[in-house]
């Protein structure tokens, strides 16, 4: 079999506390390493409202990561989230060649627009810096002007 | 609902995470508007129902709801 691409989303039960989230996120990307899977990327969009409750509960917090794995690790995985009681919904999608474009697509998107950011920030503090320069050069005006008054 | 049409034929996979723009095909109940309503290609509409239906499980989207809008 050869390696294929998988985007992975999964929804953790909210109310467990941090380290527990932590520790089973971390679990779930060691069983996918350790089985002879790659993580390309990983996206925790953390706790979000559920839009109807399940088990009871009105937020998950939402995992969703891209790996790349033979076919037999996905039936392996998928047991393994359901065995999983605090792991509340699971989907596995496998990227044929549009989503995988699509994919693409949204990773350059996602550069560009943090490359538009830091270019905003960095602009931004330049004015800021020019500003300042600028009113010390004003105080310094405002300080020969006093010692005029001094001299009568 | 002609400038919304654009979109639809260059959009080349409608993605079940994108609650945006799937929301704009639903109704207030949170149900899926037909073709005839919203007049979008049969290609793009079949994408559209899987991706609405993934969403649906993963709790992004209702089921039913009254108050979507």
């Amino acid at each position: 079999m050869a390696k294929q691409t998988y985007e992975l989303t999964y929804i953790i039960n909210a109310v467990i506390n941090d380290d527990q989230i932590r520790g089973l996120v971390n679990r779930v990307h060691k069983f996918i390493d350790e089985n002879g899977g790659d993580i390309l990327e990983v996206d925790e969009w953390g706790s979000r409202r559920l839009s109807f409750p399940i088990n009871k509960k009105r937020n998950g917090h939402y995992v969703n990561l891209y790996f790349e794995a033979e076919g037999d690790l996905i039936v392996r995985l998928e047991r393994a989230l359901t065995l999983e009681d605090d792991i509340l919904r699971y989907l596995t999608l496998k990227l044929d060649a549009k989503m995988l474009r699509a994919w693409e697509e949204s990773k350059k998107e996602g550069k560009r627009r943090l490359e538009a950011e830091r270019l905003e920030v960095e602009r931004l503090e330049e004015e800021r810096l020019k500003r300042a320069r600028k009113a010390e050069e004003e105080v310094e005006d405002d300080e020969d002007d006093e010692d005029e008054d001094l001299e009568d | 609902m002609a400038d919304t049409r654009f979109d639809t034929d260059s959009v080349e996979y409608v993605d079940y995470k994108d609650v945006e723009l799937l929301k704009r095909y639903l109704n207030e109940q949170g149900k899926i508007l037909p073709r005839r309503i919203t007049n979008v290609p049969a290609k793009f509409q079949r994408q559209l129902t899987r991706a609405v239906k993934r969403a649906r499980h993963m709790a992004l989207l209702p089921f039913v709801s009254d108050n979507i809008r």
